[in-house]
């Protein structure tokens, strides 16, 4: 019994943690809207709304810190919404949004409650003065006169018996010092004069008021109820208006200022106007009907039986060739193939069914950002709107979460070394205002995501000199560089972390980290930058990474893949045709010359090497192109893509393994870090050309130290 | 005190180390390997292990074996689960479970712990021999320890240093 109630409480949980990161994502936006239209009672009612319903879900989970700070925080709302020209209320917002966040988190991995004391200091800190300050508005010109239902019934009674109704507010004297003994004497007064409908404090309040405001049916005139309230050295002020006057203006004020001083009021049941209540229901998530939430492990599990289904598939397809070869007139076969061919057909839907699972729209994690940009902008002072555009492109879920840091990071760069300050801004004749653009949008089988700035843009000569001075290139190298190769030193470890850069050319901390995060799902990270102009970092994602088609083929005899994409044709050449330029290997292909890499080693000098054929793979990386020289073409196949993330294994140069039909792995290259490497390996130092990039750990490495293993200079 | 030390016994080279059984997930024979580039030398590569992708080491590389005789009859991978992992490392050969009462088991010589060697756990006495017990999560872990150093070099490298 108490494992099943237990497992209740788990799944409550579970469900718990899901709605409120979305109910903290909710608080957030509105927060910065409030941010935007200071006092805006709607958006207070919505943050309020959120609040209450976190409240009420972390109590159900019996979350008692959570849920006590939500409790003291929608008080403080609930106080705003009658004074909500506070303008440190969206501050308090977004604070509370982190210390909720961070209450859950911890709730979540069971750790060990962080303290809240700083944010409920602040919650008081918001109770208090506005309190203050709704009283002396009371004083000096807008009364409330909020009766309870009752109350109200009673002054309609009193109307339509044609008596006068008045609503009277006296001000207790501020030197009087028993202002609960004076609520009584103003009572006895105003009951000397006709009938209390309504009276505020109520009686047997003990908290002291400053203002006591009631409801009079009377015959008298106005100025003798007046002076009849008027006790000298108690009451300082009396205002009176009819309550005919009085219940219109609540009328068409409607709902907008229906909660009166909560803290003050002794017990508040009365005091809450029904209408507010109304006008809150219990808020739910919108759209949430038609929405199932699943474990994203679950699908993945599906998304996995799947890869074997494919796998298993290319296993039939082995058994089946292998028995057309032995039988060849067997009518068995073409029965066997057709059956193949509709598994096929379904295997390929339920796959992109199941991918589609998979797939969100990019707003998701798009939609954490205007409050990222907001408090980076703060913190460094800038003034930066934040653009966002194709939010409803569609990525896969691992993407999305793996470029979540990445990309947080580029942006928080830019806002704060991209944009210039205000002042520059102005003095170049740019708006004062900065804009970041965040943007998403499909390109072929690829997803790009672009983090624009229009600041000052990175300094490029100062790039290359501090390429220089790491020791990275020579002079000469630099002067040779183009902007863009020199600007792909911003990813190399270390440039970043480099403190002048940092002020100087206001890049970097970290790019390396983006650049190795993007490289492992086999994205590419690409920089455009113009002085003054600002900054783009456009990111090319895979639309998915769990199944690619891939071209598989052999270099000295081992098994690699590449992804299919990314082939843009195949070429046959022999060893003659290739040709030396600078020690780097190129290949005429239709009047272009082609760099080649050379993923095994040179053949050994000798008479046939030249005639010696071999396959060239022409691909496209980034903006270049590249021929891959491998030995034997394999075939193409979907592979099931599984992670090789044994750190003891990881290489840059493999993006992923698969298993294929029969068993065997083959590894997945990774282009970019293969071109990369050839990049950054020089030949000049390596007196030859470079091969065996495959070939045994650090083989390349220890040429360039001197060792020139199966290499002719 | 006769509670009993449950070994998996393999040698390398010439000699016989153990780990406990309850540290093992399953021994499997060599199969084929497929290398991985860039990895540390005594890297094999990775094995499909039932459709999963299991990289294996080759401990007589890892303990320094000069010279290696592939056996494939006798040789064996011992796969082993260290956080949450798996991991191959062949071994030259891999015996029977055997039970080495636990007072027959000596600490290790502090002359490990200084040359770094912490992942030998103990000593132990069986028929006159000594088999050497180790901690596979230790090991593991300085096999990665290792591979970021010499990652970090390879980065220094290339950068052209």
């Amino acid at each position: 019994m108490s494992n099943s109630s237990d497992d209740r409480t788990a799944e409550l949980r579970e469900l718990f943690f899901e709605s409120a990161q979305e109910l903290i994502q909710a608080l957030n936006e509105e927060a910065l809207k409030l941010e935007k239209k200071p006092g805006d009672s709607e958006v207070v009612r919505s943050i309020r709304r959120i609040v209450h319903t976190l409240k009420g879900d972390a109590g159900a989970c019996g979350y008692r810190e959570l849920s006590e700070l939500a409790h003291e925080f929608e008080d403080v709302l609930a106080l705003e919404i009658s004074s909500a020209e506070h303008d440190q209320m969206a501050e308090v917002a977004l604070a509370a949004a982190d210390v909720f966040a961070a209450l859950i988190e911890a709730y979540r991995k069971k750790k060990k409650v962080p303290s809240a004391q700083a944010l409920r200091a602040r919650i008081h800190k918001l109770a208090a003065p506005p309190a203050k300050k709704t009283r002396r508005k009371k004083s000096a010109s807008s009364l409330h006169f909020a009766w309870s239902e009752y109350e109200r019934l009673a002054i309609r009674n009193a109307l339509s018996q044609g008596k006068n109704v008045f609503n009277i507010a006296a001000q207790i004297d501020p030197v009087c010092a028993m202002p609960v003994a004076a609520r009584q004497l103003i009572e006895n007064a105003l009951k000397t004069v006709g009938e209390v409908l309504a009276i505020r404090p109520e009686p047997g309040a003990r908290d002291a008021a400053r203002l006591v405001e009631a409801a009079l049916s009377s015959q008298l005139a106005p100025q003798e109820i007046e002076a009849k309230c008027h006790i000298p050295s108690i009451v300082s002020k009396v205002t009176m208006e009819t309550a005919q006057a009085a219940k219109q203006a609540k009328k068409a004020a409607g709902a907008e200022e229906p909660t009166k001083d909560v803290t003050e009021a002794p017990s508040p049941a009365p005091e809450e106007p029904g209408d507010s209540q109304a006008a809150a229901p219990t808020p739910s998530i919108a759209g949430a009907e038609n929405i199932l939430r699943v474990d994203a492990e679950r699908i993945d599990n599906v998304l996995n039986l799947v890869g074997e289904l494919i796998i298993g598939k290319s296993m039939l397809y082995q058994v089946m060739n292998e028995f057309a070869r032995q039988h060849p007139k067997d009518t068995l076969r073409n029965k066997f193939a057709d059956a193949m061919g509709f598994q096929a057909r379904v295997l390929n839907d339920l796959q992109r069914a199941v991918m589609k699972i998979r797939m969100v729209p990019v707003e998701q994690l798009f939609r954490r950002f205007p409050r990222i940009v907001r408090d980076v902008a703060h913190q460094c002072g800038r003034e930066v709107e934040l653009v966002l555009t194709g939010q409803d492109t569609d990525l896969d879920k691992s993407i999305l979460d793996a470029i979540a840091e990445p990309l947080t990071h580029m942006v928080r760069n830019a806002v704060s070394h991209g944009i210039e300050p205000a002042e520059e801004r102005q003095r170049l004749g740019k708006s004062p205002q900065g804009t970041v653009q965040l943007d998403a949008y499909h390109q072929g089988n690829q997803v790009m995501v672009e983090v624009r700035d229009d600041g000052r843009g990175i300094n490029v000569p100062r790039v290359r000199a501090k390429a220089i001075e790491m020791g990275l290139v020579t002079t000469q190298e630099a002067a040779r560089l183009s902007d863009a190769e020199a600007l792909d030193f911003i990813f190399r470890p270390g440039f970043s972390t480099a403190e002048e850069v940092t002020q100087i050319s206001g890049r970097g901390v970290g790019m390396d980290v983006v650049q190795s995060v993007l490289q492992r799902m086999k994205a590419s990270v690409s920089v455009e930058t113009g002085a003054g102009e600002g900054t783009t970092f456009r990111l090319k994602l895979p639309l998915t990474l769990a199944i690619i088609k891939a071209l598989m083929f052999t270099v000295e005899e081992r098994l690699y893949a590449i992804p299919l994409n990314a082939v843009a044709e195949i070429a046959r050449a022999t060893e003659g045709g290739v040709h030396q330029v600078d020690n780097h290997e190129v290949l005429p292909l239709r009047n272009q010359m082609l760099p080649l890499v050379r993923l095994g080693h040179l053949p050994a000098e000798d008479t046939e090497k030249r005639s010696r054929k071999f396959f060239v793979l022409v691909i496209n990386v980034g903006e270049r192109k590249l021929g891959l020289i491998v030995n034997g073409l394999v075939g193409e196949e979907e592979l099931v893509i599984k992670a090789l993330d044994d750190q003891v294994v990881t290489t840059d140069l493999v993006s992923g393994a698969s298993i294929l039909g029969d068993g065997r792995v083959v590894l997945i290259l990774n282009l970019a870090a293969i071109v990369e490497r050839m990049g950054r390996m020089r030949p000049e130092e390596a007196g030859a050309v470079l091969s065996g990039l495959l070939f045994q750990h650090g083989e390349s490495m220890t040429r360039k130290a001197g060792d020139s293993t199966g290499v002719e200079a | 005190m006769n509670r009993e030390l449950h070994i998996v016994g393999f040698q390398v080279g010439r000699e016989t180390y153990g780990v406990r059984i309850a540290s093992l997930h399953e021994i499997v024979r060599l199969t084929e390997i497929t290398a991985v580039p860039d990895a540390p030398e005594y890297i094999e590569g990775v094995i499909n292990l039932r459709g999963k992708i299991v990289s294996v080491i080759d401990l007589r590389k890892r303990f320094g074996e000069k010279q290696i005789v592939a056996n494939p009859k006798k040789n064996r991978i011992l796969v082993v689960e260290t956080h949450g992992r798996l991991t191959g490392l062949i071994v030259d050969s891999a015996s029977d479970v055997i039970k080495i009462p636990a007072e027959d088991v000596e600490p290790p010589p502090a002359v490990f712990q200084d040359g770094g060697l912490n992942c030998v756990t103990g000593l132990g006495k069986y028929k006159d021999r000594l088999i050497v017990l180790l901690d596979m999560n230790k090991l593991l872990d300085r096999s990665s320890s290792q591979r970021e150093e010499k990652s970090a070099e390879a980065k220094g490298a290339a950068a052209g240093q």
